[in-house]
């Protein structure tokens, strides 16, 4: 066929039979197919094969799968069944996690009520109002808060108390200096109702709860110098000292003071409102710890170990033996005295805590930036900033150069070990999803 | 269409009824096994249900079927193949021609299996799912003159191989799997 014979191409031929031409093109084709006979030879061989394509029938859809199907989509399609459900209230989520949704919100509500209304029927229970000693009164109201109360006495607490006593009679008489650490800065009244030991200092009153007060503050302050030297002041006021300062005089930028100090429990209330007057308070935390049931275990361990040296030193008076029994029983009065010693010190350091509040300062000046002239010229800076640019550039291409020298035989060995299985698996795949 | 996405029970069985044949007879002429061709043609209906309420009119009914069918079947076949592959499992699922060798269209079948996997994609979409050839370009990705050509090519293959004399008969190797199927 050419187009000299033939202005239809068999392709129209063909899209004329399937119905695919325009109507003015159809009728040219049909024309055309009349008067020529390879044309209609050519019709009749592509009907032909139309009908021998035909024969290929496919047996018909088993029952059972439609009935599978339909059970299937009435398990996953629950709003078909309604049709009247708005699809707006169905939106874009389903229904199905709407509700699943809405119970979980309603079980955590129903848990949160149970555990509230347990909460407060379990501290009905065991948070009876108890009387504040004076001291714990004292701090509460001056520092606007009230201390943690705590459960009843129980008889554990009852016999801390009882071994308390016995310790701090036991300590008295050893003439134990137990109040080493707040020598010199006075143990406040707060912490002072137990009775006196020989000097006259006041020893803890351990009925009542024992409570490490720690406060954090963080002011901003116009002028820092004036800021400073009130600290100062506060702290000798309040008879207080810094455990640690860190002061930061920078020029240019914001001075600063980070400090932790430490103030008598009794004044902690006061002290803490005279920081506050020393400028803008940014933030404030107050927290308490109460130490009472780990003093209580190292006061009756302290007892005991006391006992015990008692009773070693009354064998070494009283018995008689062989030089190595004395020499033994001498090591064991030394290294029980020794652990005596370290209790001691604890006990002393839990003490401390209780007596002296820590504040956690943190006093930063209100920094004005100040117009400088001396700083570096726009040209400079931009000199600067392209010598650092290049510096960079040159770094980062060095790096990567030197990520390929180390790393490059590692990938060239793994490269070449795994190219030929890639390829061949790749050309294996392509081949398959074409034959099917 | 519309009126199943707005919720209406019998609108779906409608569109189940009066596609159910043809969609299978697709997944059907397209792969050997009729187990998988029934669970594809189950796919395919789960599938318009679900985004029954996406559904834009854009196209016929038929035309949109027919693309999910497709795509189901292709990711079907990337699996089979993929799993053959790798995995080593077993083959990739044949047509049906290889597979019913047993039937009196055998000649056809087996003519349909010598083409090239285009041409006889678009000879079954126009000859079975009668579809246009627009839409069948739009379902294949192809330019409309691209169908026309390769659809024409298509059947003039077939044709002369159905027009020339049917070759001895050798026995088919039937594998473990097809036996079953």
């Amino acid at each position: 066929m050419n187009t000299v014979t033939h202005p239809v191409v068999p392709e129209q031929v063909m899209a004329f039979l399937d119905g695919e031409l325009p109507s003015a093109q159809a009728q040219s084709v049909f024309e055309h197919v009349k008067h020529c006979a390879d044309c209609a030879s050519l019709a009749a061989e592509l009907a032909n094969t139309q009908r021998q394509l035909a024969t290929w029938s496919v047996d018909a859809l088993p029952l059972r799968v439609e009935s599978a199907l339909l059970q299937k989509l009435e398990r996953q399609n629950t709003p078909l069944r309604d049709p009247g459900w708005p699809s707006r209230v169905r939106g874009p989520i389903g229904v199905r996690p709407l509700l699943a949704i809405s119970g979980a919100a309603t079980a955590l509500v129903i848990v949160f009520l149970f555990a509230r209304v347990s909460g407060r029927s379990y501290l009905a229970k065991y948070m009876e109002p108890r009387p504040t000693s004076p001291s714990v009164a004292a701090l509460g109201a001056r520092g606007g808060t009230t201390p943690r109360q705590i459960p009843n006495k129980s008889k554990a607490i009852a016999e801390y108390e009882a071994l308390s006593r016995e310790t701090q009679q036991m300590a008295t008489n050893a003439s134990l200096d137990l109040d080493g650490a707040s020598e010199g800065v006075g143990r406040g009244e707060g912490a002072g109702n137990g009775p006196s030991d020989e000097d006259g200092r006041v020893a803890p009153d351990f009925h009542q709860p024992m409570i490490a007060r720690t406060v954090s503050l963080t002011i901003l302050t116009k002028d820092f110098p004036a800021s400073r030297a009130q600290l100062d002041a506060i702290l000798a006021r309040y008879h207080g000292y810094a455990a640690q300062l860190t002061a930061n005089n920078a020029e240019n930028r914001a001075r600063s003071i980070t400090a932790s100090l430490r103030i008598p429990a009794s004044e902690l209330s006061v002290a803490i409102n005279a920081l506050k007057n020393l400028g803008h308070v940014e933030t404030e935390s107050q927290s308490g710890e109460e130490i009472t049931q780990q003093h209580a275990d190292l006061v009756a361990r302290l007892k005991n170990a006391h006992e015990t040296e008692t009773r070693l030193q009354a064998i070494l008076q009283q018995r008689t033996g062989k030089v190595a029994d004395v020499l033994a029983v001498e090591q064991e009065i030394a290294r029980v005295r020794g652990e005596i010693e370290q209790m001691e010190a604890e006990r002393k350091a839990l003490e401390h805590r209780v007596d002296f509040g820590s504040i956690e300062l943190n006093l930063t000046e209100e920094y004005k930036a100040q117009l400088d002239g001396s700083s570096p010229s726009v040209s400079t800076r931009m000199h600067n900033a392209l010598v650092n640019g290049f510096e960079h550039a040159a770094e980062s291409l060095l790096g990567l150069l030197l990520f390929f020298m180390e790393a490059g035989p590692v990938l060239l060995l793994w490269g070449a070990l795994l190219v030929l299985p890639a390829f061949l698996v790749i050309r294996r795949y392509r081949r398959a999803v074409t034959a099917v | 269409m519309l009126a199943f996405s707005q919720g209406s029970t019998e609108a779906f069985a409608e569109l189940f009824g009066r596609y159910k044949q043809p969609l299978y007879g697709f997944f059907r002429r397209r792969l050997g096994d009729p187990a998988r061709a029934e669970e594809l043609t189950q796919e395919t209906f789960l599938v318009v249900l679900r985004s029954a309420s996406r559904y834009e009119p854009r196209a016929l009914f038929r035309t949109y079927l027919y693309a999910i069918g497709f795509k189901i079947l292709r990711a079907h076949r990337h699996r089979t193949v993929l799993r053959a592959t790798i995995l080593g499992l077993r083959k990739p699922e044949q047509a049906p021609s290889v597979l019913e060798a047993h039937d009196a269209n055998l000649a056809v079948r087996e003519a349909l299996s010598r083409l090239d996997s285009i041409g006889r994609e678009i000879l079954l979409l126009r000859e079975f799912e009668q579809l246009s050839y627009s839409e069948i370009a739009d379902l294949l990705r192809l330019p409309v003159n691209t169908v026309r050509s390769r659809l024409f090519r298509a059947r003039a293959t077939l044709r002369d191989i159905l027009a020339a004399p049917a070759p001895q008969a050798a026995p088919t190797k039937f594998t473990e799997s097809e036996e079953h199927a």
